[in-house]
């Protein structure tokens, strides 16, 4: 049987060798697979891989996480609190930034990589690395400069300073954040991750204007990944809409995965990419909770539908809420297995 | 001539240029129109226009929408203050974001949004139980709970809206309180507002003070025992 590994290098090269790869990013589940709250899970690297290789195992899927959180960023950076949830994935509890004089205090690590709050993550990259390295893509998250101030500010604080407040202040922030971008990219690509996650909803149009996505998002992406390349990024607005831009990131990064919102148009999305790139339908993974076995089959059956025709398509989902039954996991991906195989 | 401001105000919220947006103001007042013409022929239609473009199916996003209602609100404010006689406010609006959530921002655009819609609002803030909610809804005889959610399980957690609707049925004051959600899950899934018994749901701001005012019209009064 193949690889995760081969099924994304032969897409990559236009080509399916049994079924399109699948990304199910199952993060706080790991938590009920291991029987203990998700508090205990994350605050040990080595659960986090057990888990990770057990659902990957269990439900067959292609990819592997080396998230945590995305909180995690903002611990490296000096967050003291995160708030865990019995349910959901932990939050942000003490944002770093609370005035422009904590913008200029702000310190960049040198090396995130040594740093103690990546000490868990590196742990589980180890493990994930030793027991599946080159069969099955290990993925890390890495948030945009333009988005990472969201985690240390606040996002109300962070919009109305890019909308309202003195440019220098904004710049030195995006600089700094920038900076970190590259050096947390750089940590997990040293510790074996294969697929960068660019997480951007401040790239998509869902946030910004065209305008300000052209005169401020782009010119800030370009810094991003003219630091570390585009070998393995994936871009990524989160839930928000990136139809928009693709056409755009194309032609100014070369960028080669586009991992579309659920609310994007997959056959639009493919008509723009045009061959240049590959393109992940994701799924609608809040409704993916009450749907029942034929409307998920019925959404993945669309999805294939609309994303299969020309090829360069894989499958792929949000971060699923802890809340979706186990069973509707387990109906979509059936679907996606008979849908996405040749 | 109110046409033709009109036109560049909506020009300059949809460019998000707030520079513009207050000199189109100040070049109104100095033009002889009056602080009430300027609140409720620009400002606040201009916020309903928004959602008028929402609904042609323009592309409104985020950072308009934050624009949009923080400079309704600020102008709404600073102009009220000019009026001859100071308007009465529609009611009291308790809001809040539910226990384990920390994401305020749809808080605060649904929040200015209603200040320019003439609601009085009270913001309990982010991470607010259920039982703040009810006893701040009692203390200002609010017929409106809005609960803002930016993650799914703090929008179906059973201390967030679920347990809102408990405590006011325990207290027989569902017929004076009513609940409207909103956030990310809510636009995800649209039938998630009757799955955590919410009476209604907003998709955006705008949305918001379209949506109360009409709740308002199903709720009883304070006055009315």
């Amino acid at each position: 049987m193949a690889t995760g590994i081969e099924r994304l290098s032969a897409l990559a090269n236009g080509n399916i060798i049994d079924r399109v790869p699948v990304f199910c990013n199952l993060l706080d589940q790991g938590a009920k697979e291991m029987g203990m709250s998700i508090e205990k899970y994350f605050s040990n690297g080595e659960y986090v891989a057990e888990a990770q290789l057990k659902m990957r195992e269990k439900y067959g899927y292609d990819s592997l996480w080396s998230l945590f959180y995305a909180g995690k960023e903002a611990e490296i950076l000096g967050c003291k609190k995160i708030i865990y949830s019995k349910d959901g994935p932990p939050n942000v509890g003490h944002l770093i930034i609370k005035n422009y004089d904590d913008i200029h205090k702000l310190q960049i690590p040198k090396d995130v990589s040594s740093h103690p709050a990546f000490e868990q993550q590196l742990k589980c990259l180890k493990i994930l690395k030793k027991e599946a390295g080159g069969k099955y893509p290990i993925c890390a998250y890495t948030t945009s400069a333009m988005t990472l101030p969201a985690m240390l500010m606040g996002i109300e604080k962070w919009i109305e300073l890019l909308l309202f407040g003195p440019t220098e202040v904004r710049d030195e922030l995006l600089e700094k954040c920038s900076d970190f971008f590259a050096k947390h990219l750089l940590a997990y690509k040293n510790a074996g991750a294969d697929i960068f996650v660019y997480a951007n909803p401040f790239g998509s149009t869902d946030f910004v204007t065209i305008k300000q996505f052209n005169e401020l998002s782009l010119p800030w992406i370009k810094k991003d990944i003219q630091q570390v390349g585009i070998d393995g990024i994936v871009y990524y607005c989160g839930s928000s809409r990136m139809n928009n831009v693709i056409d755009t990131v194309i032609n100014e990064l070369g960028i080669k995965t586009f991992y579309l919102s659920p609310m994007d148009d997959i056959a639009e999305a493919k008509k723009i990419i045009a061959g240049r790139a590959l393109a992940a339908g994701v799924i609608n993974d809040i409704e993916l909770i009450r749907w029942s076995k034929s409307e998920i089959r019925a959404e993945v059956k669309r999805m294939f539908d609309a994303g299969m025709p020309g090829g360069n398509f894989f499958f792929g989902t949000l971060v699923m809420p802890y809340a979706i039954p186990e069973e509707n996991i387990k109906y979509m991906l059936d679907a996606v297995y008979e849908f996405g195989h040749l | 001539m109110l046409k033709k401001l009109i036109t560049k105000y909506n020009e300059a919220i949809f460019d998000t240029d707030k520079k513009t947006v207050f000199q189109i103001i100040d070049d109104a007042l100095a033009q002889g129109f009056s602080p009430e013409e300027i609140v409720f022929e620009l400002i606040v239609p201009a916020v309903d226009n928004m959602m008028k473009s929402v609904g042609e199916k323009m592309e409104v996003n985020l950072a308009q929408h934050f624009f949009a209602s923080q400079i309704a609100s600020e102008l709404t404010e600073k102009l009220v203050a000019k009026f001859i006689s100071i308007p009465e406010k529609k009611g009291n609006v308790i809001i809040g974001t539910p226990i384990g959530d920390f994401h305020g921002l749809g808080k605060r655009i649904v929040t200015g949004c209603l200040y320019a819609h003439m609601f009085n609002v009270i913001d309990l803030g982010l991470n607010v139980s259920a039982e703040e909610f009810v006893n701040q809804a009692i203390l200002h005889k609010s017929n409106i709970i809005a609960i803002s959610s930016m993650m799914y399980h703090t929008a179906t957690g059973e201390n967030g809206c679920l347990k809102v609707r408990k405590l006011l049925k325990e207290a027989k004051l569902e017929h004076k309180i009513k609940i409207i959600v909103g956030g990310a899950p809510y636009r995800f899934d649209k039938k998630l507002y009757e799955i955590v018994q919410a009476d209604t749901w907003a998709e955006n701001g705008n949305l918001a003070g379209i949506v109360i005012t009409e709740l308002l019209k199903t709720t009883q009064s304070w006055q009315q025992e």
